[in-house]
């Protein structure tokens, strides 16, 4: 099923697009490109956990973050983290207690927005296999370059952005639940770049929701 | 039977307001929970269509694939231990599930059933505390095994999709009335997805295949066109 985010195009903000059931064995899975980068996300469970990960209230959320090439390294442990902390709070992990929830993230194409472009898909992946969530949460990165202008595109020279900001979001009352920075920038710049990403989020949803839709509709 | 109404599309953590359920008194299937801040909603906490049965009844109809043994639901499982008087069945939920040599029809300490690991079973779930491991049996409250037990060797396990079980286990649904009419078969449906079929020849399961894969892909309504052009 593929999904194609035309109306929501601007000038300004990344495409999205999306195709379900990417990986046939998997509970759910997707493809999923934001601008140009692409992330293929699968999610297994609630499987059974090994004896060493076996929680006894709730399940353990395990990510593994695979690069385009070679063995993951420690960006990838962050990258790993990240998800994993956003994925315990988002699954209703307490109604599976002693089990294990795997997700699995193949890295296939990197322009900038790799981190929100993977948080989205894990997202869309969770929906996917219906597992029970407390809210959705969608990701959006903003790039600011030298001369203090933010903007959602990265530029296509990597010399002119000096930080990266990521947010992430829940659809319930639109707070932050997490965020991701790398680089210099000042506190006002934060303050406008949330702004600026909480706004873009409400787009996310939307496409999330219309994409769920189009492939629910049988 | 009641109808049962579609109330639009939700997303988890979506609030559902407007519950019209009698006296107040509401019965939440898979997919809901209760609000904690108002009392008289719901929130989603899997995406699909929100479904009503009157007078009371609310779930979501969502596109889950892992089951979630159930109190109470017959399932088709593979043995894949067996330790004394205990079988390990492979249901398809995140553990195996329990099942006692002793919880089949005329089965005492002396005389068990013959019983192997990768044999079939269809069984019940008597219990299915999420704390603790789902316990299978294959009698009734009678002490009968009714259409329980183990099923014959000469069968053919498929996987189909959760909501796929759900569609041929409906009464009304003519898919499976349809095929018996071009050739015979058996076959036993569990709710967890795994579906035990044995026909005469090969070429009728796979048969039997190939429609469950199409079916997969249809709505309820096309479903039942397509069966009255077989007719």
């Amino acid at each position: 099923m593929d999904v194609h985010s035309k109306e929501f195009i601007s000038s300004n903000t990344p495409e999205l697009k999306c195709e379900f059931g990417a990986l046939s064995r998997s509970d759910g899975s997707v493809l999923f490109s934001e601008g140009e980068s692409v992330i293929m996300a699968s999610i297994y469970g609630p499987v059974e956990a090994t004896f060493n990960k076996i929680v006894i209230d709730k399940a353990s959320v395990d990510c593994y973050y695979r690069p385009k090439a070679g063995v993951p390294g420690v960006q990838d442990r962050l990258r790993e983290s990240v998800i994993r902390n956003i994925c315990e709070i988002a699954v209703a992990i307490s109604l599976y207690p002693r089990t294990a929830v795997l997700v699995n993230v193949q890295e296939m194409q990197n322009r900038g927005q790799l981190i929100s472009c993977a948080i989205n898909a894990v997202s869309l992946a969770c929906l996917d296999s219906g597992i029970d969530m407390k809210f959705v949460f969608g990701a959006v990165s903003c790039f600011l370059s030298n001369n203090g202008e933010l903007s959602c595109i990265p530029s296509i020279n990597e010399d002119t952005v000096k930080a990266m900001l990521v947010f992430v979001f829940n659809n319930t009352t639109g707070g932050i639940i997490a965020s991701h920075t790398e680089g210099c920038f000042s506190i006002e710049q934060y303050k406008i770049a949330l702004e600026m990403c909480r706004k873009e989020s409400r787009n996310v949803f939307k496409f999330i929701k219309t994409s769920l839709l189009a492939a629910d509709k049988l | 039977m009641v109808a049962s109404t579609d109330l639009g599309f939700f997303l988890p953590g979506e609030v559902i307001k407007d519950i019209e359920s009698k006296d107040k008194y509401t019965i939440i299937g898979p997919g809901l929970r209760r609000n904690e801040e108002d009392p008289n909603s719901l929130v989603a906490t899997q995406a699909g269509r929100l479904t009503f049965r009157a007078p009371n009844t609310y779930w979501i109809e969502s596109r889950r694939n892992r089951y979630i043994p159930k109190k109470g639901d017959l399932v088709v499982g593979v043995v894949t231990k067996k330790s004394g008087d205990i079988l390990k069945v492979d249901i398809g939920c995140a553990e195996f599930a329990w099942l006692s040599l002793l919880a089949f029809e005329g089965s005492t300490k002396k005389m068990k059933p013959n019983v192997n690991v990768g044999d079939l079973i269809y069984a019940k779930l008597l219990n299915a505390h999420k704390e603790m491991e789902p316990e299978l049996v294959c009698v009734d409250q009678y002490y009968k095994s009714g259409r329980l037990g183990v099923l014959p060797n000469e069968g053919v396990l498929i996987n189909i999709t959760l909501r796929l079980t759900h569609t041929l286990l409906n009464a009304e649904n003519p898919l499976l009335r349809t095929m018996a009419k071009k050739f015979p078969y058996e076959i036993v449906i569990g709710v967890n997805g795994k579906v035990w079929i044995k026909a005469n020849q090969a070429k009728d399961v796979l048969t039997l295949c190939k429609a469950f894969e199409a079916a997969e892909l249809e709505s309820e309504k096309s479903i039942i066109e397509a069966c009255r052009q077989h007719k």
